[in-house]
């Protein structure tokens, strides 16, 4: 078991590393300089403070020795410093790492725990009118775009019923409150930014966990449970729904950077003061140190999230945790 | 009154060709201490028959459409969910045919046989998975006590078979349903498994409803035998008559398939001998016999008219040849 967690690890941290180089290149290919947007920013952009500013960030070095330095400094938990911002990277990335993670695990909360118990509905009668329900809500769920449901999200609570704020992330005029009072505050402003990144992810796992179910309770041992005498809600929780979950918990791993990606979108739709702002600016500002240290953490986001995911499915399915 | 009565019962399935009769009038009887030994090919009936008794029929899209299952008097067709769910597992059992699908792969064995006795006893689960592990032992699973913590993949077919076997007898139930109990196991261990349901019906009297293709697990297991043929019961009888001296030719078919493994008079083995043709798609079958297309002895009046069960009552069959005294 350790020896397969340490394995996983060196693995993980060969896909970063892939993921750093391959963006490094990436984003220089892509149009726009970063030392413009900075003098810019100055005031004026003379060849002479271009090459200045080139040679101040290393810019004007050759492409694989700017990869070299990058990497040498990473090794020692330097990630640079943003050309836009003039701060290091790490701090900038520290200030906002959290929102993102509040986001993102609590949309993937809703959209399992929502998607589930709609899959697990729709699959007791499934040619019935709820379940025909489920399908409908399930595919349009999965066919709105992300921002767009944000944006009527916005329209619909903030002008028709003004019951969610629809913006930020907390209230300044909460900030001297206590902690109680100031995390509620929180949980009211993730409501609707959470929920429109959940709603197309519970439609993957509404359809996901309602096939998973008929499956299942076609199964020999289910129809073993009712032999025993178990009861219908025992049968249908008890026996199927363990089973029937594995697939859910596959998928949920590898829908988890589909999950960062559309939080991108969200972050900029609800100004949730997340990575994904910090993405949006980096790119419009060619701001290269920023966004690679962004997408390097997004990665380790990804690789921790599939190995808790490989933890998770070992708990969950006895069957495999003899294997290494 | 036997201890379980199975009366005209007659169950019915919506398909895409209409309503199928599954059962038609089928009657059976069993005795406590009793082993009913029900054969026939696949899709004959039998095991929508044990279905029925344990209200398993799955509904949509079956549906019991008359008769009567009577345990020790109490009629199970007119019976509540809940007195069914109440009688499942603690007066009636069944094992099913696929030992190796038959358990849930995430539960301990232990756990699932501790589970069908906390269903129905007021015991701890310290208590139940104690009485587990001795079921376990009985059942012949040596090092019960380790092997309860096991999951259903790290035990071999037979011993997943124990392990229903443990879990069917651990509440005594009066009536033990065995659906095809060995068919997915090795001879060798086939043996074993009847062996103990012998030992077990011995200790505790239970009446077995034996349901096989199997005419050697008869021989071996049952007192009395039904065969079954297109929803129907066409002879019954002692066991020693029905294999020394059947009746209808369908019967007299299964029992000429026995492989036989001895030499013939030439030194060589006798061929294998089969019934020619397929068991009809239900929703075809006619007035008349539902074994005539296949039947050697079959003449005009199997055409017309569909047999009953008649002749002495200790061996009665349904067919017109054997009524009429023909070859």
């Amino acid at each position: 078991m350790a020896g397969y967690l340490l394995r996983r690890l060196a693995y993980g941290l060969l896909l970063m590393a892939g993921v750093v180089i391959l963006n490094f290149f990436l984003i220089r290919l892509a149009p726009g300089d970063p030392a413009e947007v900075i003098a810019g920013d100055m005031g004026g952009a003379t060849a002479e403070v271009l090459a200045a500013i080139r040679a101040d960030y290393g810019l004007d070095q050759p492409l694989l020795v700017q990869l070299g330095r990058y990497l040498g400094a990473m090794m020692q938990g330097d990630l640079g410093e943003s050309y836009f911002f003039n701060r290091p990277v790490a701090e900038l990335i520290g200030a906002r790492i959290g929102p993102t993670i509040l986001l993102v695990l609590a949309a993937q909360v809703i959209s399992i725990t929502i998607g589930v118990a709609m899959g697990v509905m729709a699959a007791r009668k499934p040619n019935g009118v709820l379940s025909g329900a489920v399908s409908v809500v399930a595919t349009i769920g999965y066919a709105v775009p992300v921002f767009w449901m944000g944006i009527m999200l916005i329209i619909l609570f903030a002008s028709i019923i003004p019951i969610f704020p629809v913006e930020g992330m907390a209230d300044i005029r909460l900030r001297n409150e206590g902690w109680l009072e100031r995390m509620i505050d929180i949980l009211h402003h993730l409501a609707l930014p959470a929920f429109s990144l959940a709603v197309i992810f519970l439609a993957i796992y509404a359809r996901l966990s309602r096939a998973s179910m008929l499956d299942v309770l076609g199964a020999d041992y289910v129809r073993t449970a009712r032999a025993k005498g178990a009861s219908e809600r025992s049968v249908l929780f008890r026996h199927a729904l363990r089973n029937a979950a594995l697939p859910v918990i596959t998928v949920a791993g590898l829908q988890f950077g589909g999950l960062l990606s559309g939080a991108l979108l969200v972050e900029t739709v609800f100004n949730w003061p997340g990575m994904g702002t910090l993405a949006f600016d980096a790119i419009l500002r060619r701001d290269y140190t920023l966004l690679l240290g962004v997408l390097f953490c997004a990665a380790a986001m990804v690789v921790i999230a599939n190995i808790v995911t490989d933890l998770a499915y070992r708990l969950a399915d006895p069957r495999l945790r003899g294997e290494t | 009154m036997a201890l379980l009565e199975i009366d005209e019962l007659k169950v019915t399935f919506r398909t895409r060709h209409g309503p199928v009769t599954a059962l038609d009038g089928v009657s059976l009887r069993v005795e406590a201490g009793e082993t009913l030994g029900i054969v026939g090919e696949s899709g004959c009936g039998k095991s929508i028959t044990a279905l029925s008794v344990m209200g398993l029929v799955p509904s949509p899209p079956g549906n019991i459409a008359g008769g009567a299952i009577r345990l020790a008097g109490e009629d199970l067709v007119g019976a509540s969910p809940r007195r069914l769910r109440k009688l499942r597992g603690s007066e009636i059992a069944m094992i099913f045919q696929e030992p190796m699908t038959s358990l849930n792969p995430v539960f301990t064995a232990g756990d699932q046989i501790a589970e069908a006795i906390m269903l129905h006893q007021n015991v701890s689960r310290a208590e139940a998975l104690t009485r587990a592990v001795a079921l376990l032992d009985r059942v012949g699973i040596p090092e019960a006590r380790r092997r309860a913590e096991d999951y259903p993949h790290q035990l071999s077919g037979g011993m997943r078979q124990r392990v229903m076997i443990a879990m069917a007898v651990s509440c005594q139930p009066k009536v033990l349903i065995a659906d095809e109990p060995t068919t997915a196991l090795d001879v060798t261990v086939q043996a074993q498994i009847f062996d103990l349901l012998n030992d077990l019906q011995r200790e505790t009297g239970a009446a077995i409803m034996l349901i096989t293709h199997d005419m050697g697990a008869i021989a071996e297991m049952a007192d009395r035998v039904a065969v079954m043929y297109a929803g129907r019961v066409i002879e019954e009888g002692r066991a020693d008559d029905i294999l020394d001296h059947p009746k209808h030719p369908y019967t007299r078919g299964l029992i000429a398939c026995i492989p036989n493994v001895g030499k013939g008079e030439g030194g060589e083995p006798p061929p294998l001998a089969e019934i020619p043709g397929v068991v009809p798609p239900l929703h075809l079958l006619g007035a008349g016999c539902a074994f005539r297309e296949r039947c050697g002895s079959a003449f005009d009046r199997c055409a017309a008219e569909r047999p009953r069960l008649l002749g002495p009552a200790a061996h009665p069959a349904a067919c017109h040849a054997v009524e009429e005294g023909r070859p």
